[in-house]
């Protein structure tokens, strides 16, 4: 995967990366450069198509600081609507956001609903960590109810949103969870979400042990033990978090939509 | 002025009149199809139906530099308040051209050349009140043939209204041509 | 104006009546811009319809986003994703979009917004105003300049929609379009000429230079860095913070912060000769002054000629075409002592700073003329002007 990052270069040394020691959101950089070289070689895609989009947080940190690719890290909030843009210009795009639950979900939430609802041809990769990292640890959309935060020192008073529902409602065609204790799980859904034309939303648990202020080993090993397949959930499995798979459709993205009114509309001496 | 004289045209009633349109064609007619130079502009009320409207053109062989309406020289009223509150800018012997339907009371008519024009009546015979912006364009049209070429008019309507209305829009253009009438002279006529 | 859908690609060369809205997007289309993204509101909902309309005809696209902010954020994915982009909005909007303009700054973003603005503040009114224009220059958080443009005309709102593409094209920069309702609304004669007449400026490229992947520097080689965009296999990165003419991002010091943000400050600044446009009429000998931008210069040239030809005044006519860089210079170029300089403007006297610090050492009396909400009546100037010349 090296090839993929840039060790030294223009804004300087790369390597090691910035992140906390036990951040997941390395791991997730690791997964999808897997899933993208795996396309790469399968699929057959240039690797010119690649883009990489993000907001601002830890996890869209992952964005151009180390990525041998074309990248984008822009507004917090608005890479959903960056790379909105970006397809604008050229359909062609394979358009991976690097985001995390406070970027996407807090001040990008419009912009990640519509996204859906247009269903745009980008592959959300939302790093989940249930708390807004860079800034300190304060609360998130995603922190649950009675977690002590920076600024929820008394516990949160709030619900979280699940960020998979809000997607899959909103008119995403194929939406994930994992964590990243499921290495191979999150590599094979990003891997469909690039190669589904539509919205793909992959959220992606990723422990911020230094703000949780536990062992990034021991968060993982929770991961494997609150979260259960949604193929093996019953009814008493309330507690735990659901994984897998919430929906995958096939239905034209945005560009295919609008392409019919360009071919239909497009002036004859063009 | 060193910029030529203008000719300044402006409409009001309220919203739902259709005045913007005959403002815009009107416009057109000028500049397209007349050579000349004209500026069209239009000003509301808050409401999109039933509040104040206003549409002006400002016609110039040369630049036209302030774009609004200074001292019209014809203003077509459709309601009373549109009248009562334009009638002052009005130059003396302009042409004031109202709907007795809904203006009733003019003040010294007699510093005008004063007209009206039945537009809500014809257009309610013709197919509906909303061609009654039409109607008052025709009327207008007949008070103005030596500004304006009646086929000008006529391709402006057909470019500024939807395709399948053209002919019932030339339609009321054509009753308005006919049915204008001098205010206040007609009352023996109806008899 | 044809209503056939299949008809337009770019505006034939002729004569068209048009409102300024309409006549805004046209240039667009002419100047190549295939990306539009907007949101509706009172009085820019026009120029959307019309884009909505006209973007499909000529192979581009259009885009209702949900909000300002979106839109300001797709101009910034499709100009890197190499493509002209635009928006138009009013006011409101306008202040939303400030965030995107501050990062288009910082990263060198060719994109054009279009703000018809309308009085404030709060949600204020429809009408005409021409109270952003210094929002246009300091409304974006962080230093840095910006150019904005002034158009008078449907005429203007063609040619410098056109201009403000190619500005942007050229120096790498967001530029603005500052419209106001009555010339956005107003319909008059647009005339179109050849397009192989009009020129037309697309961004550099370091393909173009000769310059490869391995040897680029995003923010290098020239005071205007050739752009490298999204696709063109140069693994280029956008980033929005502070860096060296390199591109680091990660030695940051006070010394590389100064360095970088005085760069983006003179790149504008330093060629405002160059960019900023003003236009004159009567103004030899004159010692008084008219001066304004926008749909007030109709207004204002309208009251200058009747005064001068009908109360035999000595007053001249200067219109500001760019607003920002302010056009400093030119003006010391043609006004060099007078008695009196009158601002007429749709607000309370915004650009009258601008103006008092570039001319204060050659004249003693500014008077601000203000509307608010409405354009100036040729009367309401002259009457002002007849007050204060007695």
């Amino acid at each position: 995967m090296l090839k993929y990052l840039k060790e030294e270069g223009l804004m300087g040394a790369r390597l090691p990366l910035l992140l906390c020691p036990g951040c997941g959101h390395g791991q997730v950089l690791n997964y999808t450069l897997n899933a993208v070289d795996r396309l790469i070689k399968e699929d057959k895609i240039a690797k010119e198509k690649f883009l990489f989009i993000s907001g601002v947080g830890c996890s869209s940190r992952l964005t151009s600081h180390y990525l041998n690719f074309d990248s984008g890290w822009t507004m917090h909030g608005r890479a959903v609507a960056v790379a909105t843009g970006a397809l604008l210009a050229n359909p062609e795009f394979r358009v991976v956001v690097f985001t995390g639950d406070g970027d996407v979900a807090s001040i990008g939430g419009n912009h990640f609903i519509h996204a859906c609802r247009r269903n745009m041809d980008l592959t959300i990769v939302c790093m989940n960590n249930g708390l807004y990292g860079m800034t300190g640890g304060q609360q998130a959309p995603t922190s649950p109810r009675d977690m002590i935060t920076t600024t929820t020192p008394y516990g949160n008073t709030e619900e979280a949103f699940d960020l998979c529902q809000m997607a899959e409602v909103s008119g995403a065609s194929y939406v994930a969870r994992w964590t990243t204790a499921h290495p191979h799980q999150v590599i094979k859904a990003i891997m469909k979400g690039i190669r589904k034309k539509g919205t793909a939303f992959i959220e992606i648990l990723s422990q911020c042990p230094v703000h949780r202020k536990e062992e990034p080993a021991e968060m993982l090993a929770a991961y494997k033990r609150i979260t259960i397949p949604v193929a093996k959930a019953k009814e008493g499995d309330k507690e735990k978090i659901l994984v897998g798979e919430f929906c995958d459709h096939d239905k034209p993205d945005w560009n295919a939509s609008y392409q019919r009114v360009i071919d239909r509309y497009k002036s004859k001496d063009v | 002025m060193s910029h030529g004289k203008r000719f300044e045209i402006r409409i009001a009633g309220f919203g739902g009149q259709g005045m913007v349109t005959i403002g815009r064609i009107l416009g057109e007619a000028f500049s397209i199809y007349e050579g000349k130079n004209s500026a069209n502009s239009q000003s509301y009320g808050p409401e999109s139906r039933g509040g104040a409207c206003k549409s002006e053109v400002v016609v110039a062989d040369g630049e036209i530099y302030y774009p609004n309406v200074r001292r019209p020289d014809v203003l077509i009223a459709l309601s009373q308040r549109a009248l009562d509150t334009y009638l002052p800018d009005l130059r003396d012997s302009g042409i004031l051209l109202i709907d007795p339907a809904s203006v009733k009371d003019i003040p010294q008519p007699e510093k005008y050349r004063v007209h009206e024009i039945a537009a809500m009546a014809i257009a309610h015979e013709i197919g509906g009140v909303k061609y009654q912006n039409c109607v008052a364009l025709g009327a207008l049209y007949s008070l103005l043939a030596e500004v304006l070429k009646e086929s000008s008019l006529r391709k402006a309507i057909a470019d500024n209204v939807p395709p399948e209305t053209v002919d019932i829009n030339l339609k009321a253009f054509e009753r308005g041509m006919s049915s204008v009438r001098r205010y206040g002279a007609e009352d023996w006529l109806r008899q | 104006m044809t209503k056939d859908p299949h008809e337009l690609y770019w505006l034939k060369p002729g004569r068209y009546y048009l409102q300024g809205s309409e006549a805004c997007v046209e240039g667009a289309l002419m100047a190549g811009c295939r990306v539009f993204a907007g949101y509706p509101i009172t009085p820019a909902s026009e120029a959307l319809e019309h884009a909505a309309r006209r973007f499909p005809q000529v192979g581009g696209r259009f885009i209702q986003m949900e909000d300002e902010i979106g839109s300001a954020s797709v101009l910034i994915g499709a100009s890197w994703g190499g493509t002209k982009a635009m928006t138009v909005t009013s006011s409101p909007g306008f202040s939303l979009m400030q965030e995107a303009i501050s990062i288009g700054i910082m990263s060198e973003t060719p994109m054009v917004i279009v703000d018809i603005q309308r009085p404030g503040p709060g949600q204020g009114y429809i009408t005409a105003s021409q109270e952003d224009v210094m929002q246009a220059r300091w409304g974006h958080h962080g230093e840095g300049a910006i150019i904005a443009l002034a158009p008078a005309s449907v005429q203007e709102m063609f040619d410098l929609t056109i201009e403000a593409f190619n500005l942007s094209e050229r120096w790498r920069t967001p530029v603005l379009v500052m419209a106001e309702e009555p010339v956005a609304h107003l319909r008059e004669l647009l005339y179109v000429g050849e397009r192989k007449k009009i020129n037309i400026f697309n961004r550099k490229k370091p393909q173009d230079l000769g310059i490869k992947p391995d040897a680029y520097l995003p923010w290098g080689h020239e005071v205007v860095a050739p752009m490298a965009n999204w696709g063109d296999g140069y693994n280029v990165n956008f980033v929005g913070l502070v860096h060296k003419e390199d591109g680091n991002v990660t030695d940051w010091s006070p010394q590389v912060n100064y360095d970088c943000t005085r760069r983006l400050l003179s790149k504008i600044e330093e060629n405002a000769r160059e960019i900023a446009q003003i236009e004159t009429k009567f103004i030899k000998g004159s010692r008084n002054v008219v001066i304004s931008y926008g749909a007030v210069s109709r207004t204002a040239i309208e009251a200058v000629m009747e005064a001068r030809e009908q109360n035999g005044l000595d007053l001249s006519y200067v219109r500001l075409k760019t607003l920002w860089p302010f056009p400093e210079e030119s003006l010391r170029e043609v006004i060099n002592d007078v008695d009196n300089i009158f601002i007429p403007e749709m607000n309370f006297g915004m650009m009258k700073h601008p103006i008092v610090e570039a001319l204060r050492d050659r004249c003693k009396n500014f008077v601000s003329i203000p509307s608010i909400g409405i354009l100036h009546s040729p009367e309401h100037i002259l009457s002002k002007i007849v007050e204060e010349t007695k």
